[in-house]
């Protein structure tokens, strides 16, 4: 999978790259509003991610070139800005997601898988490990083809997982995952705790292979 | 203190001058009246001594004749007497002043008389002559002066107070224009003062003086706000990159559990900081006026959704939650400021009960109370300001009741905080 990271912070876009080459993705970097607008017009990619700021250029102009060439590169905005409007405005360009910084990586690498699968696959996107079945489209999960009823919140956990397999992700990020905006301004992360232990406790009932490790007494990894 | 108007600061001393001074004109004007008075008088009294001496002599009458006639004159000018030199006479004049009882009046009734006590010479030789004119009195003349001033005071006063107040109508009326527009001057509307020309210099001075003083405030509330909204901007991609590097580091091999608890602690904090970022930001935007306020609000719909959304953090604290939505209240204002609003209001009352309270939430006509149990009551003052704690949990921002403050003052919405019966009440009237 080719991915174009446009960021003009080397440090944030070490780190991007870092993350996201655990997996079997390519990454590319452009740290400049010119060598973007050169890579998307000689290369296609999966996956861009697109800073709108940058010193030389808006991103958003960027964006509009994408869709003027109607290129079905999946793109997601990673922006310090965080107004309604600027969100509005990316995604009426054509944007497919819109990330705030700051953000924790776990988080981009699973709205990256997300994207990719949706662009690859279409509606027939179905996640397989092992006797597990997940198909995005219709959210729904089985296990040796037996529907396992999720709840919402239990869903959404499992897919942050797979999107972030053989990574360690911490019950901060997923409290954050989870609640968004809410969870710093909780006293405490122990909610996820609930739902974590519900995922488990149906997964394992319904025969899954026991894929989800408890790290460092409160991480977690998902491993496949 | 009791304040007073400038019109009576300057009246009061003036007047108490002007009563002072009459006061002491009235013995003044009775000594200058009386003297010239005796002056006169005296005056007067030598000529009548001096023409009776003339008259006498140029008549030549006998010496009989002479003595018949002084005995007749003392008769018929009962004010003047001419009398017979005694042995013991000093020979020398002499005036002065005397009360005397009217003659014919049965009561206390006295007449203050001048009088002139003379030698003449009739037919060579000296007899004395006495003569007594009628002179005002005292208190009849202090009277008549106290009147007159007394008079003039209440003309004075009438007339000072009547000219005052139609001058300070007219000469202060700029001066009020300004007090006027300062008073609606609000340093967070961006609007300018424009303030009327007047041909008074110490008027066109202070307006000189304000436009320059507003100006500059003006444009430093401007730049601190921007440097706020820039500030916390900017902030925003250090702190991702911290974040980016805490993730990175999560990732690495023989990681102890002891350095992965250090580094989600690292999480938390930063996460917490770029919510205080993300919040000052919030609260720049609000000041800097960057929100649309014609958009519907209806609080029904939104308080649902946000306690729907916050179900399970209810749950998971035990908290007993009450709520009585009865009002299908729709203003104008901003959706997703409201939608803060009431989360932050929730997420408070969520954080600061004890587990097992009770929280509730009432919508009725065009208030909203958000109650939740509490052990006493919280200081009004500091409770809106920015960063002022009343807790010893250090998870918030410092910020939220301050954006609920800021983001009523946008609507021009009452928020207020009471304690009644063991329950912190935030209220909100639209």
């Amino acid at each position: 999978m080719r991915v174009l990271i446009i960021e003009d912070e080397a440090e944030l876009a070490d780190s991007i790259i870092a993350y996201l080459s655990t997996e079997n993705y390519s990454c590319e970097l452009a740290a400049t509003f010119a060598l973007a607008m050169q890579k998307i017009s000689a290369f296609d990619y999966d996956c861009i991610l697109l800073d709108i700021s940058l010193p030389d250029g808006n991103g958003l102009k960027i964006l509009e070139e994408l869709k003027y060439k109607d290129k079905q590169d999946g793109v997601i905005i990673i922006s310090a800005k965080d107004s309604i409007d600027d969100r509005i405005k990316g995604l009426q360009i054509g944007a497919d997601d819109y990330l705030v910084k700051p953000f924790h990586l776990s988080e981009l690498a699973a709205r990256v898988f997300s994207l990719i699968r949706r662009k690859k696959f279409g509606s027939a996107n179905i996640i397989k490990q092992g006797e597990l079945e997940i198909d995005l489209p219709a959210k729904s999960v089985s296990i040796n083809h037996q529907q396992v009823v999720l709840t919402r919140k239990e869903f959404d956990l499992l897919l942050y997982f797979v999107g972030n397999r053989n990574r360690v992700l911490s019950k901060s990020t997923l409290a954050e995952h989870l609640s968004g905006e809410l969870a710093d301004m909780l006293d405490n992360h122990d909610f996820v705790y609930a739902h974590i232990k519900n995922l488990k406790k149906k997964l394992n009932e319904a025969g899954c292979g026991q894929y989800l490790k408890t790290v460092y007494g409160t991480g977690y990894k998902w491993e496949g | 203190m009791q304040m007073k108007p400038l019109l009576s600061k300057t009246t009061k001393p003036f007047l108490t001058y002007v009563l002072i001074v009459l006061a002491v004109s009235v013995p003044t004007y009775y000594f200058v009246v009386d003297t010239i008075w005796q002056i006169e008088l005296d005056e007067h009294n030598q000529l009548l001594a001096d023409k009776t001496e003339f008259e006498f002599n140029r008549l030549k009458l006998s010496e009989e004749k002479l003595l018949r006639s002084i005995v007749l004159w003392d008769e018929i000018q009962p004010s003047t007497a001419i009398r017979k030199i005694g042995l013991n006479d000093s020979g020398l004049d002499s005036t002065y002043t005397l009360d005397k009882q009217k003659s014919y009046s049965q009561t206390v009734n006295l007449d203050r008389f001048r009088c002139l006590s003379t030698v003449i010479l009739l037919n060579g030789k000296p007899y004395r002559f006495i003569v007594e004119t009628n002179i005002e009195e005292i208190r009849e003349t202090v009277a008549v002066i106290a009147v007159t001033t007394i008079f003039f005071f209440i003309i004075i006063v009438i007339g000072l107070l009547m000219i005052t107040r139609k001058l300070s109508l007219k000469v202060w009326q700029p001066f009020r224009d300004i007090l006027e527009k300062l008073k609606a001057f609000n340093l967070n509307q961006h609007t300018h003062i424009e303030f009327e020309k007047t041909d008074v210099k110490e008027f066109e001075e202070l307006n000189q003086s304000l436009d320059k003083l507003i100006e500059h405030n003006v444009s430093a509330f401007k730049t601190q706000k921007e440097f706020t909204e820039n500030a916390s901007h900017e902030l925003q991609t250090p702190l991702a990159i911290l974040k980016s590097k805490l993730d990175i580091l999560l990732q690495s091999d023989g990681l102890t559990e002891n350095q992965y608890n250090i580094v989600e602690e690292m999480n938390r904090t930063l996460t917490r900081s770029s919510r205080i970022n993300k919040n000052l930001l919030l609260l720049a935007k609000i000041d800097n006026g960057q929100f649309d306020s014609s958009e519907t609000i209806q609080f029904k719909p939104i308080l649902e959704q946000y306690i729907a959304l916050l179900q399970e953090h209810f749950e998971h604290k035990k908290l007993e939650l009450g709520t009585t939505l009865l009002s299908e209240l729709s203003v104008n204002g901003n959706n997703s400021l409201t939608e803060i609003l009431i989360n932050n209001l929730l997420m408070n009352a969520i954080r600061h009960t004890a587990i097992t309270g009770v929280v509730s939430v009432t919508l009725i006509n065009t208030r909203l109370e958000i109650a939740n149990t509490g052990e006493q009551a919280l200081l009004k003052q500091q409770l809106f300001k920015r960063f002022s704690r009343q807790s010893t949990d250090n998870n918030g921002s410092g910020l939220g009741l301050a954006i609920i403050a800021e983001i009523c003052k946008f609507h021009q919405w009452e928020v207020g905080y009471k304690f009644e019966d063991q329950q912190h009440i935030f209220y909100i009237s639209f």
